[in-house]
């Protein structure tokens, strides 16, 4: 692609829009600019502007649109498929600056924010006020507009759904330059092509951010887990697909091998309150009194019981939440310390196919001779399977990983799975993201992109190009 | 082995406040759950328990709702549950309470060991369990972080001390106070909650005791008042220096030197 | 002393609801159309004060009586293990002066152990009036029956009006076992203490894991008990010309039994989990390789830290994952914390920032930690560090 590299002039007109503090080229780009969480694909990018308002966005689009300069709109970062690296180079625009939350209309249970307010912020601004927004990706410094871009999932999706369910409405800056806003406070929305609902899981190719209107629901008073264990992994699969069929809804349906709990301990320093089988489901149940949620959990515990569980242990309180969740927040960071490197697949399967595919995993692991490690969304069939490099050397490893990537998503594929849960394509997933929809619905994806940007300037080569 | 394990039923969350004006706690709802600092206790019970065999009996005083941590007691495992309770024990402080708890636990006979934990949330005086050893006559442990070794007649027990670890054997019957973190807590179980749901609490007033001296239990038998209740002073101040590189680091000698640091 | 009584005739529909609700402990019930109250009462008394009018009343009752003036002058616990002397005592000395000038009171110290003698001398420097010393075998090793015997001995020879033990955990262990044998009241961990006319003293103290304090006076007995942490009193200067007296004090030999035996005392290891530090030096991506790191130790063993760091810092391999601090590390709550060369990401920051006191310097005076930072250093790292080993080093010797 044919992109205008950034001169002495773009910068001047980049410093006139912002001032020099906030314009940065060169040496004084941090070296996290150039790549996400999981750092495997980096580039730098030419420069980095850091902005503050809608106004500073759109001047910017604009000039970049007239220059064809390729735009990548970043968060926090904390992507695991590279989607906010600037492969062409060109301008970053770190939108984390824009982090103020803006209003809270408790009469319309609607919160408008900044793009780049953490999520963090927003769960604890709005449960000050007995208000709750669910989705819960275990990232918890990610940006709202990171989120709205992927369409993060997370723990709760169970019950409540996934991020796009809680959009109501958005700001965006067009690829031109242009400022629309689609959706709004309204609850109910017929009028025409959801372009809101194609923004959010976009990863910042369509448009950019710059404000969104959230869907709150009240805070349930309560939130009790339960930690139940099983002889093996099958039995505590088999078993979720049990739960599912009760109408009980909990939260969250998780799954844990002691494996993991293991490297948790280790790496946590502290023990789990209980190891001693191989399988786990941790499954969350809220609700307005202690009396209720008891009420849902027995219907549950009774049938996990019947199943075979060997017990179902309660986490009622602080203490005991903190135990279990601890470890369950640190299951990645455990796993990453156990090996030299690894890389990961976020794959989503029907839930009746959790099993399967997990079993799967496990035969790979036998085959290619490598560490895999899983744990995840049992409840939602988003799965977040490891491969861990240990002691392989660096080309036995690629060779190995794309193998092994190949087999599971074909694996996926089989089970009418698809390829990303909640990390998103960006750079990383692209090929198997085209193995999965086949060349017909790749084109009316790229259509569909230049339709909107028609210069290919807002984060090319990026899910489907 | 007969072990006795006392526990008490706290605020559900610590997060309380006082309202500066009125000098009125703030609670949040009634909700409440034992002391997690007893859970280590009872956590150590059981697991002698395990190695040892015996009776697991845990003894709290308090409020008649009082009984819901001795349910979850028997969700964890404990098999008998006694229940302090009189209106003639409001208003009790640690020296009233201990005596009413040593109390109750010599009413129910014989035992080789008494089982705290360190402190409360609620009080966090810590004084509970050397003061009930006081009053039953026995030797006692504070902060115990480990047990070496469980034998007939005597246990040995590694006791936290100030820049030490103090290993000692004591004889049954004793008390001793546990450390966070000697064991991690094991859940409470769903099937115990089943299998224990008729399970009897007794209950002892005052009647059952063997002193019935009202003098000595309640604010009657509590040597300390509580004057005021006040919030604390919290630490929001900001500075920022700037220097030379010497005068940073005078200042911030200084500085670690008089919060004690240095 | 007093109870709590309810005038029946005063509840009605309209105000049981606020009655039931003003008391913060649930303890106040309605069971068949009367009003009770339970064991969950603390004699807050709010009921009484906030509560509807002319509800509850507190009816005082007459109570035995001490007579004060018999019990005189501040006592102080020698806290030591083998006869080296925990700083607290000191700071207690210090804290049991002040308290002594107020009512003309002589300040003892009350030293239980073995071969401790000529340590007592040391003791005088501080300002104390007379040392009571306990000199015996069976007391070599703390063991809870014969000191506690010494303690009592203590206690019932001199009668001091006040006996101020720290709050180690030794000093926590012994303090109650005194306490309930002189049926008088023990305030643990006082923060503040001070003396009224009367002799009361006047012991403050945090209450519910430290959301708020409480004003605790025990006026009815004798001796008054406090134990006080390490670190929040001063600690007097020494004086060359003491003049304090050392009484050395005898006790019968039966009363010196234990059902424990001291099998060792052991030194105890340097804690290795930074989720449990107390003091944390903390570094950032400013730091480039092992050698900056060996600057770093030599700091933090001045401090007796541990060192944590940022993420990079174990992406670099300087530091293991295990001494991450942050949201994908550990949550730390020291009571000091100094951050050096770390910008502050959020993600660290949510690991850190109910540290109780948070230094942090950086070059960036615009770096977001200073947001959080009680002290915020401008400044060089490479600069700073070296100047500031030299400068506790020698502030150590004086």
């Amino acid at each position: 692609m044919d992109y205008k590299k950034i001169d002495d002039k773009d910068i001047e007109f980049l410093v006139s829009v912002l001032d020099k503090e906030r314009v940065f080229t060169g040496e004084r780009i941090h070296n996290d600019f150039s790549h996400d969480e999981l750092g495997k694909i980096s580039k730098m990018p030419d420069v980095v502007v850091e902005v503050l308002t809608t106004n500073e966005v759109s001047k910017i689009m604009k000039y970049a649109y007239d220059h064809r300069i390729p735009v990548v709109a970043r968060g926090s970062g904390t992507g695991l498929v590279g989607a906010c690296v600037a492969i062409y180079g060109g301008i970053m625009i770190n939108m984390s600056k824009m982090n103020k939350i803006l209003e809270l209309d408790e009469d319309n249970l609607a919160l408008t924010v900044e793009p780049g307010v953490l999520l963090m912020e927003i769960s604890k601004f709005v449960e000050e006020h007995d208000l709750f927004y669910p989705p819960d990706p275990g990232e918890k410094s990610a940006t709202i507009a990171g989120n709205i871009n992927t369409n993060a999932g997370g723990m709760r999706a169970v019950k409540y759904g996934v991020t796009r369910d809680y959009i109501r409405g958005l700001e965006i800056v067009l690829p031109d330059g242009k400022i629309i806003e689609v959706g709004g406070k309204v609850v109910k929305n017929s009028s025409g092509y959801s372009i809101k609902d194609l923004i959010c899981g976009s990863e910042g190719t369509l448009g950019i951010v710059t404000k969104a209107i959230l869907k709150l629901i009240p805070l349930p008073k309560k939130v009790i887990s339960l930690l139940i264990p099983f002889t093996n992994l099958d039995m505590a699969i088999n078993t979720v697909q049990k739960i599912v069929k009760s109408k009980v809804v909990p939260t969250a349906i998780e799954f844990m091998q002691r494996e993991v709990i293991l490297a948790a301990e280790e790496y946590l320093g502290k023990k789990f309150p209980d190891n001693s089988s191989d399988a786990y489901l941790l499954l969350t149940f809220d609700g307005n009194s202690t009396q209720e949620i008891e009420n849902s959990y027995e219907k549950v515990a009774d049938i996990c019981l019947e199943e075979g569980a060997l017990d179902v242990f309660i986490t009622d309180t602080e203490e005991r939440k903190e135990a279990v969740w601890s470890a369950r927040g640190a299951f990645l960071e455990a796993v990453k310390a156990s090996t030299t490197d690894m890389d990961e697949c976020d794959v989503v399967v029907p839930r009746n196919k959790v099993a399967e595919f997990i079993k799967y995993t496990d035969e790979l692991q036998k085959q290619f001779h490598v560490r895999i490690r899983s744990f995840g969304h049992a409840g939602d069939g988003n799965l977040h399977v490891y491969i861990l490099k240990d002691d392989l050397t660096k080309t036995a490893w690629e060779e190995k990983l794309s193998k092994v990537f190949e087999a599971m998503y074909s694996k996926s594929r089989e089970l009418k799975g698809l390829v990303s849960g909640e990390h998103g394509i960006g750079f990383a997933k692209k090929h198997y993201l085209l193995e999965q929809y086949g060349s017909d619905y790749l084109e009316l994806m790229k259509n569909i992109k230049l339709s909107i940007d028609t210069k290919n300037i807002l984060n090319p080569g990026k899910v489907c190009q | 082995m007969d072990i006795f394990v006392c526990i008490k039923q706290v605020p559900g969350t610590s997060k309380v406040e006082v309202d500066p004006v009125t000098g009125v706690l703030k609670r949040d709802g009634i909700d409440s759950k034992m002391n997690p600092y007893d859970l280590f206790a009872l956590e150590t019970a059981l697991r002698m328990k395990e190695q040892m065999g015996g009776i697991i009996k845990v003894i709290s005083m308090g409020p008649p709702q009082a009984k819901d941590v001795i349910k979850e007691a028997y969700m964890m495992g404990a098999d008998e549950g006694i229940l302090v309770t009189d209106r003639k024990f409001a208003g009790a402080d640690v020296l009233a309470t201990s005596y009413t708890i040593s109390q109750g636990v010599r009413k129910m006979g014989k035992f080789d060991l008494i089982l705290c934990g360190k402190q409360t949330t609620d009080g966090d005086t810590a004084q509970v369990g050397p003061e009930m050893a006081e009053y039953l006559g026995i030797p006692h442990i504070t902060n115990v972080i480990s047990i070496i070794e469980i034998k007939e007649k005597s246990m040995i027990v590694e006791m936290d001390m100030p820049d030490t670890i103090e290993v000692a054997q004591i004889q049954f019957p004793c008390l001793l106070t546990v450390e966070k973190d000697i064991f991690q807590p094991r859940l409470p179980s769903y099937r115990k909650k089943i299998a224990t749901k008729d399970r009897e609490i007794k209950v002892l007033t005052l009647n059952d005791f063997e002193d019935k001296d009202e003098k000595k239990y309640g604010l009657n038998g509590s040597p300390t008042q509580v004057e005021r209740i006040f919030p604390p002073a919290i630490n929001n101040d900001r500075e920022t220096w700037t220097g030379s590189g010497e005068q940073l680091s005078l200042k911030l000698t200084a500085k670690l030197k008089e919060l004690k640091f240095i | 002393m007093g109870q709590l009584v309810c005038n029946q005739d005063k509840v009605n529909e309209l105000n049981i609801e606020e009655l039931i609700k003003v008391c913060p402990f649930g303890a106040i019930e309605y069971t068949d159309g009367k009003i009770e109250v339970n064991a969950g009462c603390k004699m807050c008394k709010l009921c009484v004060k906030k509560g509807p009018v002319g509800v509850m009343e507190f009816i005082e009752t007459e109570t035995k009586k001490v007579n004060k003036d018999l019990w005189k002058g501040i006592s102080v616990y020698v806290d030591h293990v083998g006869g080296s002397i925990h700083p607290v005592t000191m700071e207690l000395i210090g804290k049991a002066r002040d308290l002594a000038a107020v009512v003309h009171f002589p300040v003892y110290c009350v030293f239980i152990g073995y071969h401790i003698k000529e340590k007592a001398e040391e003791l005088l420097q501080y300002g104390v009036d007379e040392i009571f010393v306990y000199d015996y075998e069976e007391l070599k090793d703390f063991r809870i029956e014969p000191y506690a015997a010494a303690l009592e001995d203590f206690i019932n020879k001199v009668k001091p009006s006040s006996l101020l033990i720290g709050a180690t955990t030794l000093g926590r262990s012994l303090a109650p076992r005194v306490a309930a044998r002189f049926r008088t009241g023990l305030t643990a961990d006082c923060t503040i203490l001070d003396m009224k006319e009367n002799t009361d003293l006047v012991q403050i103290r945090p209450a519910f894991g430290g959301n708020i304090m409480a004003q605790i006076i025990c006026s009815n007995t004798r001796p008054q008990l406090a134990t006080v942490r390490y670190k929040v009193m001063n600690a007097p200067e020494k004086q060359f010309n003491s003049k304090g007296l050392i009484t050395v004090c005898e006790i019968a030999k039966t009363k010196l039994k234990s059902n424990i035996e001291v099998l060792k005392v052991v030194k105890k290891k340097t804690e290795e989990n930074i989720s449990d530090a107390e003091v944390i030096i903390a570094v950032g991506r400013a730091f480039k390789s092992e050698k900056d790191m060996t600057m770093i130790e030599d700091l933090a063993e001045l401090l007796h830290a541990q060192i944590a760091g940022t993420r990079p810092l174990v992406e670099a391999g300087l530091i293991h994952a295990k001494k991450q601090i942050g949201l994908s590390g550990r949550t730390v709550k020291p009571k000091l914390i100094i951050t050096l060369g770390i910008s502050g990401a959020v993600q660290f920051v949510a690991g850190m920032n109910n540290a109780e006191h948070i230094f942090a310097i950086n070059q960036d005076e615009r770096a977001p930690i200073f947001n959080v930072a009680h002290y915020g250093i401008v400044g060089d790292i490479y600069e700073i560090v070296p100047k500031l080993i030299n400068d506790i080093k020698s502030s150590v010797i004086m």
